[in-house]
Order: structure tokens, then sequence, then C-alpha cells
């Protein structure tokens, strides 16, 4: 099975929104009561019930006038997942697809992906004790269909394909935008299977990282402490077998003045 | 639209003015997005920076209701730069036609055309100048100081960028570097378009903005061309159809003229619409009038019933009436109906000036809403500051079937007819719109047998063939195929056209065999060709594009006679007749006859037939005389503005727009505020992607209210730090007629603008809202739980009582507000 | 036999000091089981008799609410005979690795804990403390830097990585490494020869001050 790889090219990308409520609707996702705080973006994040949301950012550049930019913001299924990591139940997988995909059954709500995604996708829901995120309609593709955002969206900003078919395609698109589009999502955490090319810098998108990376302090633990928390009491015990072996237990008597002796 | 939704990906310059079609068409992106990637430009002129600016390679900021100023100074700009397509301005527009020499134009009279006389105009010198035989006098080098070509180039003299920018504020630079992108589609072989909507239309100078664009398209030649064109992006998906078949007074079905009291007979309504001309090889379509008016009488009366008698049976207008929506509510403000049906709309919300509207509704004995849902229209007798009490108005409600609950067509802006199947039954006692016209119908055909009354006949002898009929001679159930055959039209008897023989009963191949002695009928001559012994053409799902063009001819059916791209005889040299863009050719002649499109009106290359067949000259109208305004577009101010004086003359407003805050009902709900210090700050509604007209079909939609949960306002930086306003306050919105209270979204996309040398701020505000909301709805036990909520009433209690010269929408889109943060 | 207490031996605990060990132990191992049912897949299967892995971080984070009492009892209970150094004695006796590790000719005395002990006391107190304050922070993490919160979990790992073996030590010598340390934890009295070699200054101290409790078979 080839690995997939979603496109979100957000130089054709209106902000219609129509991916946001795709998402909802093929994920049976209810809605929640919200209020208008200054802005189009709304729900303000990610969470439990919105699994994809679209980020509205303003760069102003005065005399040069304004940008109004958009992002699609949801899993970003990377290669090498903090969560698939972290996860203790095996709720998070990597999929024949390369993507990310949750089994809200086997979650057991422990929060450890919540906080260790470098993007802040994974929302912990306190009414389900668990915890939700975008699995890219992984019903979907094993169906043999596009992820219910990119059917939606209407400007092909949203595309899906293999890799290496998506590969080209990003190929070209970056050439025809002659230097103004921005990559994102190649470079990090062993290359993500939901890629961004951005008109801006990445900087200019609140809430975006500049560098994700899996944290070090999961490395730390995953990689060294881990195993070390086997490898050191089974070294101990060892040790302690061939002590036992070789030394033998300890004989308190020897301890007895001889006079009171009684061996 | 002259095109259609595909066709834009053809384009090489894309304008969108008026609309912002990213968020409220955003299909329409697809084919704008398709056209950037080949190369194509495009432009987002607005006063706000939108989603559509976004993805704009040029975006220009200008004043709400000025785009004339902006377009004329286009205009000005190809002519100066001479970057006109010549020879299709000279075989294809009444450019070279001489115009009567007393005919005066604002310039130099004071503003405004020669003959305004009590706010109207007597167009007798917007008249051409003819010889012996009555044939328009021409020049076809463009030089006489008489021709429409000459008259235009002085009339947007005046229009340079500065006073441009003074009357727009948008700077000089900017306008010069839109004009110049714009205008390269003036090449032969390159194509323009303009994607506008209610942007444009709800001006007191709405027809006149797009008579503007339309002068500016023909001189570049981009009329009849792939990718070029005049497109109204509708507001709602089947306008054009609602349209076409006569949703408005001063119509019948196809766009044939309400018949006036004063034309006692068929013959006159006849003669008074059906031109004649004297053009040697112009096609003057419209000389079947008659043909399409005995079709139409015909599909409303059988035989039984003469033509004449049938004519008789017609409404009139009385003459020098107008029933358009102002005049309506106005009417009914005053008292003069005892009845209304509310019927798939909700006026509370959706009208002009809603408190009017609102005020309106009580003065009416009854009301029956025709809706999916309870609305603000419906409930009106307890809204806000309404005591139920004092109402007498009853109001009943009739739920009917939503668009995917029933079978039928729509048609979209494009054109296209395109069937629909119906996907689930209507819930509870809904029943689809034409069940309930059905029953209505029945009940008023039996009161007048049972009592009779002026004119039964045109009740009792309608024809109601729209389905299988029981013994009482009264169909069982509407069968919207049935409809949709008797709009498109019946051989009555065996005939013989053009040499074939048609059986009595069959369906009319197309509208060029429909006759006017009563033998055919067609309930809509546009739509002969949709329903036909072939099938139902609008079914019709095959996605092969033997075109090239994207014409997708085999997908649905589109008016008329299947015709992708209208006026597409433009599309070749007239000479040649080879096509100007060799690349996307609309028609090609192979040699025997024209392949591509469905040609329009062109006979073979050098035949010389004139392509506008709908106009008796056969050219396009550069020089319009049939507007009630001007037959060229002149900058007027909105009724509500915030300048003292227009730069271009001292006429400040539309002069033949009627004024309600003068001879309406004359209560303060009509009054307007122009420089007044009290309302400071320019207003203009608009839409988001989540919410459609008054939000009745998505403010109950709660992943929709999630996304956009109530009303905003939104302004710039500099207005909210002059107001004390930060994003995400409440503010309350104020205009003379009425008020809103609204979020505030403080935003960069929003600029102030330098008018005249004055600082202007402009506000926008979308109109989806209403007081109405899913937390009042009685709920039976079993029904979904109401979830979200939105909040904020309607942006029309703002908007002014105010209408376009000639067709009367409402100026929804320029007004003037106050804006301060609530409580303070 | 095993758990027989004969006459002449001597109390070393009381039967709270006995409780509180066994409560303690309980729950650390408890902790330690669900934790490793946690940490590693393949110990997913520790999770079945509770009826899956939800219910064993359940299990878990209940655990670790009972042991802070423990912990804190057994911190105050021991702080003064294991908390506490005895120089310059158990400096070399720690040189010496109290003898368990190479032949030793001479071993100074120790109290009623080796150098080792409070060493394992130690570890026991602070990493139990760093155990509860970094699991309540991955319990409760909302409102917290997740860069601090992902420590948390570095810090847990961590924990484990230093106490395991050390329990993995107590429970040697406790048992078949120190013969007779066994029955203590249950009877609390053990015999005066394992006095001598465990805790001779001890049992020195009780016997000049006549506190020392003989069983004396009634």
């Amino acid at each position: 099975m080839s690995k997939k790889i979603k496109l979100y090219d957000a130089t054709k990308c209106t902000g219609c929104r129509g991916c946001q409520l795709a998402c909802k609707q093929w994920n049976d996702l209810p809605a929640d009561q919200t209020e208008n705080r200054g802005s189009y973006q709304n729900p303000q994040s990610l969470n439990p019930n919105t699994w994809l949301l679209m980020h509205f950012d303003e760069v102003d550049a005065g005399a040069d006038g304004v940008k109004w930019i958009f992002r699609k913001d949801s899993c970003m299924h990377c290669s090498d997942a903090a969560c698939v990591r972290v996860c203790p139940s095996g709720a998070l997988t990597h999929t024949k697809y390369g993507t990310v995909a949750l089994d809200h059954k086997k979650c057991i709500g422990c929060k450890e992906c919540v906080t260790v995604c470098p993007f802040n996708v994974p929302q912990y829901d306190p009414k389900t004790e668990k915890v939700a995120k975008c699995d890219m309609c992984f019903s979907r593709l094993e169906s043999n269909l596009e992820p219910a955002c990119v059917k939606a969206c209407p400007t092909g900003a949203l595309q899906f394909g293999d890799e290496e078919e998506m590969r080209e395609v990003i190929k070209k698109r970056m050439a025809a935008l002659k230097g103004k589009g921005h990559l994102y999502g190649d470079k990090f955490v062993g290359g993500t299977h939901m890629l961004y090319i951005l008109p801006e810098q990445p900087v200019h998108y609140a809430g975006l990282p500049q560098n994700p990376m899996v944290p070090a302090s999961l490395v730390a633990w995953k990689d060294w402490l881990k195993p070390l928390s086997l490898i050191a009491p089974g070294a101990v015990l060892a040790g302690t077998f061939l002590h036992y072996l070789t030394k033998g237990p300890k004989d308190v008597r020897k301890s007895l003045p001889e006079t009171k002796g009684d061996a | 639209m002259t095109n259609h939704w595909n066709d834009i990906a053809n384009s090489d310059c894309i304008l969108i003015m008026g609309s912002n079609a990213a968020a409220n068409h955003p299909i329409s992106f697809k084919y704008v997005t398709k056209a950037q990637e080949n190369g194509g430009k495009l432009i987002s002129v607005d006063p706000r920076y939108t989603q559509t600016s976004s993805k704009s390679d040029i975006y220009a900021a200008l004043r709400s209701g000025t785009d004339i100023a902006f377009l004329g100074g286009m205009i000005k700009y190809l002519l100066d730069h001479n970057l006109i397509q010549k020879k299709y301005v000279q075989h294809y527009t009444n450019a070279t036609f001489l115009v009567n020499p007393a005919f005066k134009m604002p310039g130099e009279n004071d503003g405004v055309f020669s003959g305004l006389k009590d706010f109207k105009y007597d167009k007798s010198t917007w008249s051409f100048q003819t010889d012996t035989d009555g044939i328009v006098k021409r020049d076809l080098s463009l030089q006489d100081p008489n021709c429409v070509y000459q008259l235009l180039k002085k009339q947007y003299s005046r229009y340079t960028p500065e006073v441009v920018s003074k009357i727009t504020g948008t700077p000089p630079e900017k306008l010069l570097e839109i004009y110049k992108e714009y205008t390269a589609t003036g090449a032969v072989g390159k194509a323009g378009t303009i994607m506008y909507a209610m942007g444009w239309t709800q001006h007191t100078v709405g027809v006149q903005n797009i008579r503007a664009m339309a002068i500016i398209q023909l001189l570049l030649g981009n009329m009849g061309v792939t990718g070029g064109g005049v497109n109204a992006l509708r507001g709602e998906s089947n306008v054009q159809g609602s349209t076409d078949h006569c949703l408005l007074f001063h119509i019948l079905p196809g766009y044939l003229k309400t018949p006036k009291a004063s034309q006692a007979t068929l013959i006159d309504y006849n003669n008074k619409y059906t031109p004649s001309t004297k053009e040697a090889n112009s096609l003057n379509w419209w000389k079947n009038y008659p043909k399409y008016s005995a079709s139409l009488l015909r599909a409303h009366y059988a035989g039984s019933t003469s033509l004449e008698e049938a004519y008789s049976y017609l409404p009139k207008l009385d003459d020098g009436a107008n029933y358009s929506w102002l005049s309506l509510f106005d009417q009914m403000h005053q008292g003069n109906f005892e009845g209304f049906f509310a019927w798939g709309q909700n006026p509370a919300c959706s009208g002009a000036s809603s408190n009017k509207t609102r005020a309106a509704l009580a003065e009416l004995e009854w009301m029956v809403n025709v809706n999916l849902f309870d609305n603000e229209t419906g409930s009106f007798w307890k809204g806000p500051n309404v005591n139920p009490e004092k109402i007498k108005t009853e109001v009943f409600m009739l739920p009917c079937a939503a668009s995917m609950e029933k079978e039928g067509s729509i048609t979209n802006s494009g054109r296209w007819m395109q069937w629909r199947y119906k996907a689930v039954n209507p819930p509870g006692q809904a029943r689809p719109d034409g069940e309930i016209i059905t029953e209505l119908y029945y009940r008023v055909k039996d009161l007048y047998e049972k009592e009779g009354g002026p004119l039964a006949e045109a009740i009792t002898n309608l024809s109601w063939d729209y389905g299988p009929k029981g013994g009482d001679g009264r169909i069982r159930h509407l069968d919207t195929h049935m409809v949709a055959k008797e709009i498109n039209g019946y051989f009555l008897k065996d005939t013989v056209v053009k040499g074939k023989t048609f059986k009595k009963g069959t369906l009319v191949p197309s509208f060029a065999y429909l006759q006017d002695d009563g033998s055919t009928s067609s309930g809509n001559w546009l739509y002969c060709n949709s329903y036909t012994e072939k099938g139902n053409m609008a079914a019709r799902r095959n996605k092969k594009d033997r075109s090239g063009v994207g014409l997708y001819s085999e997908w649905s059916w589109c008016w008329p006679v299947n015709r992708r791209i209208i006026y597409n005889g433009a599309s070749v040299d007239p000479d040649s007749g080879q096509p100007w863009d060799k690349k996307d050719p609309v028609i090609l002649w192979n040699g025997a006859k024209w392949v591509g499109d469905v040609p329009d009106g062109v006979s073979p290359p050098g035949g010389g037939r004139k392509p506008f067949i709908m106009k008796p000259h056969g050219v396009a109208s550069i020089f319009g005389p049939g507007r009630a305004d001007g037959p060229f577009p002149e900058h007027y101010e909105p009724l509500e503005c915030p300048v003292e004086k227009n730069p271009l003359s001292p006429q400040m407003t539309n002069p033949v727009i009627k004024r309600w805050d003068k001879e309406g009902s004359g209560t303060d709900v009509d009054a307007r505020a122009t420089c007044d210090p009290r309302f400071p700050f320019v207003c203009t509604t608009y839409r988001v992607s989540e919410h459609w007209q008054t939000g009745l079909m998505t403010r109950w939609c709660p992943w929709l209210a999630e996304m956009q949960p109530g009303l905003f306002i939104e302004m710039s930086k500099e207005l909210a730090k002059l107001k004390g306003i930060k994003s995400g306050d409440l503010v309350t919105a104020n205009s003379i007629r009425g008020q809103v209270e609204a979020v505030a979204i403080v935003t960069p996309r929003f600029k102030p603008f330098k008018i005249d040398g004055n600082t202007v701020h402009q506000v926008g505000i979308p109109w989806h809202f209403g007081w109405v909301t899913t937390k009042m709805r009685e709920y039976v036990h079993g029904d979904k739980k109401p979830e979200v909520f939105t909040s904020g009433d309607s942006a029309n209690l703002l908007t002014p009582f105010i209408g376009d010269a000639n067709t009367m929408i409402p100026e929804s889109k320029a007004f003037m507000v106050n804006v301060k943060k609530k409580g303070v | 036999m095993f758990l027989i207490i004969n006459k002449g031996d001597i109390k070393i605990s009381t039967t709270f000091e006995k409780l509180l060990h066994w409560y303690l132990a309980i729950t650390c191992l408890m902790l330690i089981c669900s934790g490793l049912g946690m940490m590693f897949h393949s110990f997913n299967f520790i999770a079945a008799p509770f009826g899956g892995l939800k219910n064993l971080k359940l299990v878990h984070n209940y655990t670790g609410v009972a042991f802070i009492p423990a912990l804190l009892l057994t911190a105050i209970t021991w702080w003064k005979e294991a908390g506490t150094f005895d120089l310059p004695d158990d400096i070399e006796w720690i040189k010496k690795c109290g003898g368990y590790l190479w032949k030793v000719e001479e071993l100074p005395e120790t109290g009623k804990y080796n150098p080792g002990q409070k060493t394992f006391f130690l570890t026991v107190i602070f990493i139990g403390l760093l155990m509860i304050v970094s699991g309540f922070l991955m319990w409760n993490p909302e409102g917290y830097s997740k860069e601090l919160i992902n420590w948390m979990y570095a810090l847990h790992a961590c924990g484990i990585v230093f106490l395991l073996p050390f329990i993995v030590v107590h429970i040697y010598l406790g048992t078949v490494g120190v013969p007779g340390s066994g029955a203590l934890v249950f009877t609390g009295y053990t015999s005066r020869a394992w006095c001598l070699s465990q805790c001779p200054k001890w049992l020195r101290k009780k016997e000049e001050d006549g506190t020392l409790e003989v069983f004396t078979g009634e």
C-alpha cells in the first residue's frame, strides 16, 4: 500500500470552510455554542468536537495593504508521530497509508498525546474521558475515498493522493509559485502526511510551530529511560542472583561473639 | 451570466467587483483558480479586503457606491490609449451610430442628460440619426463628433484618475494599475470577464453600474467569447430561473412584457412589443414576439378559449404603475392591502428598511407564511418592540417542502436548467409549493364557480394539466414533469413547420417552431427545447466536453436552445469568420457549418449577419437609450453619502429615482441622512459563506451557527481607535431608520478612505441574522434538541428605502450610520 | 519455622511499623505493576484482571493517591533512624559496601539501619515525592505548559529507572540475601544474632537504655 499525502495548498484556499463543515458531517461531530470574539475564526481552537479548524490571520503591512491568510488546522499525520510513541494503549497507530489513526475504543484518556503533540492536535474530552483528533477519515480511506475535507474543497486547495504522485504535484506547484510558496511539513518529524503550501512565511500563522519536533523529553523518556527502566532492575536482579551464587547469603550468626555462639 | 461558471476558467483577466465570490459563491473559485493556474490575473475591487481579495493579484479599495466613477475612469483610459478591439467595436456595437445632435450629456448639461423634466427623462433627443430610408447613419471611422464613440469619449473625458480618486478614495496609481491590467484583454484573442453580484445591483445606479461594465466589455471585444462576458452571480441558486419564469411584476415568462391597461387587445399588445428594423442583415429576433405571446396564452388556456379571449384574461398593469417590492411594501404600510402571501421569503429581515416592512405587516388583515420554518415575518407580531395585543393581522403558516424534498429543476446563474430528484419526503404536513398552489387554485376556482366575480373565467378556464386526473377532472398530485413539458410546449394540432410534420400532442423541438396562431403552446419560449420528444434535456448528465473549452453541452440544458455562451456570433471576425481567440474558440466554421457551441445568429463567414440578434439593429448597445436614467452611465452619489458635492457635476443623486422620503408614506422609516454629522460613517451590507439570505436555512443548522454565531460589524483599526472600540466589543450601529447590536471585528482589512481630502470611514455588516432563534421553538417530544443559536437582528433595519431608477432594487449597499460601543 | 518467634528474639518493629511497611509496599508494587502495564504494550495484559487499560489507569491514579499518606507516614516514622547518617562510621561502611560485595575484615558498626538501607529509604522518599508530583501533573495537565508536562513524563520514567533496582536489592536482601530478615516484617521480632550483625549499635544502645524488648515466650 502506497503511503498517502494530503496537501493543503493555502495559495488556493479561500477560507470558505467547506472542509470544516464536511469534517463535522462525516465524523458526526456536534456543534458547540460559540460567540463571535472579533474574528471569523470559530470555534477559537480545535476541540473534541472540532477536528478541523480554519484559522484566519491578518497581516497588516501598513501602506502596502493587508493580507488575509487562512490555515487549515488538523492532524498533520507525522511520520515520526510523538503521539503514537507515547500512546500507552495502542489507540494511536500508524496506518498503512502513513496516516495516524486513533482507535477511540482503545483510548484510555491518559492525555499523554495531548501534551506531547508538537501541533497541539489531540483534544481531551472530559465528557467521554477520551481524546479525539482527525484520522484523515480512515473509514473513507478504507473504502478508497478521499478524506471528507478534500472532497468538499471547491478550489483544489486540498488534494489527496499517493505520496509519489503528490510529491510531483507539489514540485510543480512550488515551481509555478516562483518562490512565493513555502512548503511546510516535509522537514520535521520525519515528514508529515499532511503538507502545507503557504503563501506567507510560517511565522505569520498564529499557532503554527516554526520548528515542530518530537519533544526532547520524549526522546529521553522513550528512547533511553523506557528501556532502562527494564534493563536497570533486570541487571540488578541478575547481579543479586550472581551474588547469591558466588557469595551466598549473609550468615548473620557469624557476628555473634564466639562465647555466646549457639552454632 | 452571458457565459457560464465553467467558462470563467478560460479567462485571461477576471475582475471581481460588487461581489465577494470567494465567500459567497465558493464553487466559482474552482474556475477562478483554474484561470489563475493558466496564467490569468484576478483583480478584486471592494471597499473591504475580502476572501476574494486574498486570492487576487491586484486589490483596490473603493468607497461603496462609486463604481461608475471607477469604471468611467477605465473607459477613459482605454479610449485614451486606444486599447479597443477596433473591428469588433465597429461591426458589433453601435459605436459607429450617429446620435441626434440635440442630445446633451451631463458634462455640458448640469450633470444630467438632455430631456429631464419633473424627475423623468423625455428621451426624444436620445435617438439615432437616420437616412431617408430610416436606416441609422453611421461613421465606420468613428470620427464624427456625433457618433456614439466620440460621445462616449467626451462623456468619460471628465473621469480623470484624479477626479475618480477623489470620488472613490482609490489611489490614482492603483486605478491605473488595474486599468492597465484589465484593458490588456482588448487584444485580439484575449478575454477578460467580470463577476459581479449585489454589490453592483443594490444601488440607486445599479443598472448603470452594469451598463458601464458592459460598455467596457464591448470596447474590449469581450462579449460572446470564451473567458469573457458580463456575469451576474445570482444570490440564490434559482434566481435566474425565477426571473426567466416571471417572478417580477413587469414581465411574463420568457421576458415577455406584462400587458398594460391601455393595450386592450392581443394585437395592440403584440404591435407595441414587436420591434421592426430596416437594417440589412439584422435578424431582429423579437420579431417573433407574437409567436411567443400566443404560445404562452395557449399554455394558460386550452384551444376552446380564443387567443384574444385568453389575452383579455391576463391581468393588466395600470399605465405607469410600478408594483415592485418597495412600492408594494409602501402601499402595505399605508394600509392598502388586506392580505399577503409571504411565499418562500422573509421580508421582515430581507426587505430594505425592515422597520418599515415590519410595520407594514401589521397593517394587514391576514398573512400566509409559506416557508420551511417559522421566521421573523410569520412571527412579526411578537417581535422586538411589538405588543401582540395591538396586532390585528391573522397569520397562517403553511409548511412547505425544501428543494431536496421534491423533484424539479433549478436554473443556475449560467442559465443551466438542471433537473433535481427528490431525496427524502417532506416532514410532517409540509408539501411541495406546487401542491400547495394546486390546492389553492382548486379552492379559489370553487369559489369563482360558486360565487362568480369579475373575470371569473380567467380562473375557471385555466388549464391545469399537471398530472393524471380523477373523475372530477382534477389532478390528484402535481407531476413536475408535466409542468416542465408545458413550459417547453406542445403542438396542439398536426402541424407542418419548415417542411416537417409534427403530430398533435408532441413536444415542440425548439422555439423556432412556435406559431402565432394558437397551434402551439409554450409556457416559456426561452425554455422551448428543454423537454422534447428526446426527453428531459435538463436531466442529462453526460460529462463529455466535445468543445474542448468547457461547454459541457450534454450536461443538463441551457437556455436559449442549449447555447452556453450567448452572443457567440461576435466571437469571430465578421469578414473571415475566423475566431478572435484561436486557442479557445466558442464556435468554428468547419467549411460546411459551425461547430462548437450552438451558434448565435451568425451567418456563414462573410455573410454579414449581425450577431446581437435580440437587438433590432443587430449590434450591442454602447449607447443605451432604453434606460430610464441615461444612455451612458454617469456617477451619482448614493442617496445617503458622506460628501457634500459631486466632483463631476452639480447633480448629487440619480435624478430619476423615486424619492420615498419625499413622496412615500413620509414617516421616519423613509428618512435619509446625507452629510448628517449624526451618521458619519459609510456602511454596506454583505454575506458570509456560512449563512444564506436571512439565514432561515442556515441559522438553524448548528454546524453553520457554530462558525458564524451572530451579527458582527467590521471596521478599521483607525475608526475603532476613534470610537474606543476593541475587537469583540458589543457595539450599536444606528442609521436614521433603525439600530442593531453587533460584535465589533476590528480589522486592517478595512482602511479609511481619503475622499476629496477628507477621511471617510466605512463599516460593513452581514445581513443574515434575525431575532427568531431555535431557542424560541416549541419542541415536540422526540424532536432533536436545539444546540446552537445565533444572535443579532437584521442589518436591513439600517438600510434605506430607495431603489434603482430602472429596477427599483433597494440601495442596501451604501448608506450612512453611526457606531458606538454599547452602553457608552 | 519461618514465622515462629523464638524465645530470646528481639523486637525490632512495632505493629504500626509493620502495617505501614506493607501499606507502602503494596501501594508501591501496585503502582509499579500498573505503571509498567501502561508503559509497555507487551505488559498491557496486566490490565486484563482490571477490565482494561482504562481501569488500570484509574487503579494507578488512585493507588497513587493512596500512596501519598503511606509515603508521608514512612518519612515521619523512620526519618530519625533511616533518614540521617551516623558519621563517620556510615561513610566507612559505604566505602566498604557493607561487606556485601567483597570480603571485608572489619565493618563499622551500624545503627538500626545501615547506610545501604538509609539510601534506599531516602530514595523511596524522594523518588516517591517526585513520582507523586510528576504523576499528578500528568494526571491533570490543564493549565501548565506542555513542556513542563512533557518533562514530568520523563521524570516519572526516570524515577522508575532508579527505584526499581533498589526495590530488587531490597527484596533480595530482605529475603534470601540476609536470612532472618524476611520474618521480621511479619513478626516484628528477630534473633539476637541478626541484630548483632545488622544493627549492633542500636542493640547496644537499647540494652544500655534497658528498653530492649525480648520475647520471653509468654
